[in-house]
């Protein structure tokens, strides 16, 4: 936390917005993001090649090297409770052009997962649990994507588990083992009653 | 200190040891005369095995230094120093704080006649830094000067161990009694002096090449400048400007590149290669492959006895000439002929024909005339033997195929172009007459896109790793060329960072914004064609906005990263000189020899050695000069007595060693009735290849002699803890 220096509490609070205080780096954050990733966060030098070739930046306010640089500093509040955090598409361009040979886009993906720990999670990405956990898809087939199947010459589902349901136990077993389903319910029961 | 003869128990199981080891035994028998009494100037000794130290007659000092507190703060000095004096042989020790500095070699002066010493052990950093100095302390002592053997407690001890109190001390102990060990049984050798040869090589006539050549001549040294290229000048020549006083690069590579075809000292080779190169410092013997360039000089007409001919390059061959090619030196953006010149200042003005097209049609031939008669269509390939005492290698560096990062489109969009493709374009002698047009349809461009770092400070394995150093300051060049030349034209700098680090370099900096560059930083991400404009979306991320930007241009000029010149690796395999990983030949040391090479005699100028700019490349020449005519005016050359000797006692005369060794130094010879080997001391490089194959243990490789590795080994794994 930041250092109290006396000043009123709203003057305190924009005082903390605007630097960085050495007391909100964690460096446990730091390592910890680096070890689960499996990729060198700690080596961005800020070039800013991935927010350049990120689809997601120009339409949005996600700036995934400004992620990367929390990571470097240990900045795990400020980046884990972005609502930007979750702008990522994984189109794995940034992973393909970084010149330190860094993959941010799993860096995003495991500060998700850290993220979701705390509970910190947009809903709609809990409704798609609901959904894969319901149909085996994120984004199930609907009337118009079998419409222009049919026209393409394709099955009217694909060969998945809209083809062959009795897979579905499985996959359900999966995303149960992890307690993903029980906790995207919970919370969503806790946001929206 | 404490003065000891040990006679520990660890004595006595050594003792028994070194009986058992039946070489040791053998040699001892033979080691018939008393100890060698250290005298500098001593003969050496006919048989390698006559004179041989007795271990029971050493006195060996122990010097122990702390090196400030790179030794000393790892580990405990005086348990150390209290160990040593408890080792075999040992009759002297003492500590210092820096026993390289005066009063530390004084010390040791001191302790050999005060203690009348035979060896000398020094316990401090390493062989590589401080050999030379404790051999000359040594030496002033009243010692051979290899009566001398180095502990390394530093850089392989406290350094690695700088938290482990307790071990670092134990294994400095440990090193101590393995070297005094080796020092016991050390033997009085002499150099050998081998005569140099006064004349020097030059592989690569670049700048830097050109530079060490002009100096090496003007020293008096008969100097062989060897070029694969047809002319001198290398990448400089292919430049327009140089940063930061843009003075006009040809006007002031001209003069020296004149001067090099001028001077008498000077014999310049070109379209020609290092083919083979064999012996070692002062004694070079260079085998030079010269291409078959199909036209002859005035010298070689003549010689042939065409008085009178030779190419005078009137040029009266190329306008003949039916094959069109590109042009190499133009980067393609030029047509030559199959006989041509690649520019108009070559040096030397001789027509070259590229024989991978040339279709023998003749007409050359016909062209050049019966009075000069210079084209020779069935040339072949000459080689030519020379013997030199030192070579330099100034090989420079290419251009990285920049298409291998293919976010940036080079070589699939039109306008993305070089920065050697650039400076060709900008040149009032390149292809468009100075004129910078866009490829695709001939326009002045009004915006351009400057990538920095375009492939260098690279580690997806793609590019390059490092920083390649004159990109950021061409770069800078380049924007102002394009204001100066182009009015209205805006140069947009993509950079991550302005190194401008070297004299005047920041200022040029500071002119070229205050001119209206403009600077964003950030790295581009890539680059898109509009393909109906063939206008360039430049993407990138502006860091200082932390905003993402698409900039429309006309062209891009993307600053590539280099790499070692083609021909680099096998160039420097024959000389015998290390790379480091990317490619870049490896200096004997990084700060405190930049020029030399770990061979002896061979000497590294200009880029070839890492990323320079004409400055700095023109500096590391005039000391790679420098260094290279050291030998060639000492006249002779000091050999390491590493060499191998032949107990001819115990040569059976099988021969096998001969074919073993890698430098030809070893031949079978008549002696006394008898077929033995014999070394050819001054080819000899001391690998022990040989020594370690002997079947009858006949090769005695001195300083490194069978009996010292023997007990260095007992010291070691016998010593234990007292
Ligand atoms: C676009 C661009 C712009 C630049 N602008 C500037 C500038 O403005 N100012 C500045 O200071 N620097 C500039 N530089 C850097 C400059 O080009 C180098 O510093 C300089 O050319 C290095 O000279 P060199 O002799 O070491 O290497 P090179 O110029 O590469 O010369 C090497 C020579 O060796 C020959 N050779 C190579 N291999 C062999 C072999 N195996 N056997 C025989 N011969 C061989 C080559 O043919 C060549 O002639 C620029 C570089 C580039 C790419
Ligand atoms: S591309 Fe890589 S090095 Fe560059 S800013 Fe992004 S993560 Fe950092
Ligand atoms: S993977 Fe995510 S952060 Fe990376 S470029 Fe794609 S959308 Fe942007
Ligand atoms: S080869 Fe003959 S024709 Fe060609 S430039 Fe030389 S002298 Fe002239
Ligand atoms: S000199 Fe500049 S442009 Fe070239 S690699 Fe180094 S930092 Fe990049």
């Amino acid at each position: 936390m930041a250092r109290t220096k006396g000043y009123p509490e709203a003057l305190e609070k924009k005082l903390h917005e605007q630097r960085f205080f050495r007391e909100d780096s964690n460096p446990e954050f730091s390592k910890k993001v680096k070890t689960l990733s499996r990729t060198i966060p700690h080596m961005c030098y800020q070039c800013g090649t991935c927010t350049g070739s990120c689809p997601s930046a120009p339409r949005s306010t996600y700036r995934i090297r400004k992620f990367m640089r929390r990571v470097v500093l240990g900045l795990e509040n400020e980046a884990l409770t972005d609502p930007d955090l979750w702008l990522c598409t994984t189109c794995y361009s940034c992973s393909d052009r970084c010149p330190r040979d860094i993959l941010p886009t799993d860096v995003i993906m495991t500060m998700r997962n850290l993220a979701f720990q705390r509970d910190i999670i947009p809903v709609n990405f809990l409704k798609t649990v609901t959904a894969i956990y319901a149909s085996g898809h994120g984004v199930p087939n609907n009337d118009v994507n079998r419409a222009a199947r049919e026209r393409l010459g394709l099955t009217r589902d694909p060969p998945t588990t809209h083809m062959y349901p009795e897979y579905m136990p499985a996959i359900r077993k999966i995303i149960d083992h992890y307690k993903l389903k029980a906790n995207a319910d919970r919370i969503i029961k806790e946001r929206e009653g | 200190m404490a003065e000891k003869k040990s006679t520990t128990k660890k004595t006595e199981s050594k003792k028994d040891t070194k009986k058992v080891a039946p070489v040791k035994q053998e040699v001892k028998k033979q080691a018939a005369a008393p100890a060698a009494k250290p005298k500098a100037e001593e003969a050496p000794a006919k048989s390698p095995i006559d004179n041989l130290a007795k271990a029971e007659d050493a006195r060996i000092g122990v010097f122990i230094c702390h090196c400030g507190t790179n030794i000393a703060g790892s580990m405990d000095i005086e348990a150390v120093q209290e160990a040593a004096k408890t080792f075999p042989h040992v009759a002297y020790v003492d500590n210092y704080k820096y026993m390289c500095s005066m009063p530390g070699q004084t010390v040791i002066h001191k302790a050999i006649k005060d203690h009348k010493l035979t060896g000398v052990v020094v316990a401090a950093c390493t062989p590589r830094l401080h050999e030379p100095t404790f051999r000359t302390a040594t030496k002033d002592g009243g010692l051979n000067p290899f009566r001398f053997e180095m502990a390394n407690i530093r850089d392989q001890n406290s350094w690695v161990h700088m938290h482990d109190r307790e071990g670092s001390t134990d294994k400095a102990k440990d090193a101590i009694r393995i070297a005094v060990a080796k020092a016991a049984l050390l033997q009085d050798l002499h150099p050998k002096a081998v005569p140099v040869e006064k004349a020097a090589m030059v592989v690569g006539a670049g700048v830097a090449g050109m530079q060490a050549a002009l100096d090496l001549a003007a020293a008096g040294i008969k100097t062989y400048l060897i070029e694969k290229d047809m002319s001198i000048g290398g990448r400089m020549s292919q430049l327009d400007k140089t940063f930061p006083t843009l003075d006009c690069s040809q006007c002031i590579l001209t003069p020296k590149m004149v001067d090099v075809g001028r001077s008498p000292n000077i014999e310049l080779m070109t379209w020609s290669e290092v083919h083979e190169v064999e012996g070692y410092i002062g004694n070079f013997d260079v085998t030079i492959r010269k291409k078959a360039r199909g036209v002859m000089t005035p010298k070689e007409a003549e010689a042939k006895g065409i008085v009178g001919g030779g190419c005078n390059g009137c040029g009266d061959c190329e306008g003949v000439c039916p094959v069109i090619k590109p042009n190499e030196f133009e980067i393609g953006m030029k047509p030559r002929k199959a006989i041509y010149v690649n520019h108009p200042q070559v040096v030397p003005l001789i027509y070259t024909i590229d024989f991978t097209s040339c279709v023998k049609c003749g007409l050359c031939v016909t062209a050049c005339g019966p009075e000069k008669r210079a084209i020779d269509l069935e040339m072949k390939d000459e080689f030519v033997k020379v013997k030199v005492g030192t070579a330099i290698l100034a090989t420079g560096y290419d251009i990285f195929p920049i298409e291998n990062k293919q976010e940036w489109g080079y070589k699939r969009y039109e306008n993305v172009i070089s920065s050697l493709e650039f400076e060709r374009l900008i040149c009032a002698s390149g292809p468009t007459g100075g004129h910078l047009v866009r490829p695709s349809d001939g326009e002045t461009p009004k915006r351009v896109g400057f990538v920095l770092c375009a492939g260098s400070r690279d580690n997806t394995g793609t590019g390059k790793p490092y920083c390649s150093r004159f990109c950021c300051m061409y770069s800078l060049k380049h924007a102002h060329q394009i204001i100066e030349k182009i009015p209205g034209c805006v140069p947009y700098i993509f950079y991550m960072d302005i190194r401008s680090f070297g004299k005047m370099y920041e200022e040029f900096y500071y002119r070229i914004q205050d001119e209206g560059a403009k600077f964003i930083r950030g790295r581009v991400a890539n680059i898109i064609e509009d393909k109906a404009t063939k206008n360039l979306h430049v993407m990138a991320d502006d860091t200082l906005l932390d905003r993402p930007i698409d900039m429309e241009v006309d062209m891009v000029v993307l600053a590539a990263a280099i790499q070692p010149a083609a021909d680099t690796n096998r160039t420097r395999k024959l000389f015998g000189v290390s790379c480091s990983s990317d490619g870049w030949l490896l200096e004997a040391h990084p700060k405190l020899n930049p020029c030399g090479t770990t061979t002896a005699g061979v000497f590294l100028a200009g880029v070839c050695q890492g990323p320079k700019d004409i400055p700095d490349t023109v500096a590391s020449a005039e000391g790679a000069a420098s260094a290279a005519s050291i030998p060639i005016h000492m006249g002779e050359v000091e050999l390491e007595p590493y060499f191998a000797s032949c107990i001819p006692e115990k040569c059976a005369g099988c021969g096998m060693c001969v074919n073993l060794c890698p430098y030809s130094a070893l031949s079978l010879v008549e002696k006394d009735g008898r077929t033995v080997m014999q070394v050819t001391e001054a080819k000899c490089k001391g690998c022990g290849t040989c020594g370690g194959f002997c079947p009858g243990g006949a090769i005695w490789m001195n300083h490194f002699t069978t009996p010292q590795i023997v007990a260095q080994i007992d010291a070691f794994l016998l010593g234990g803890e007292q």
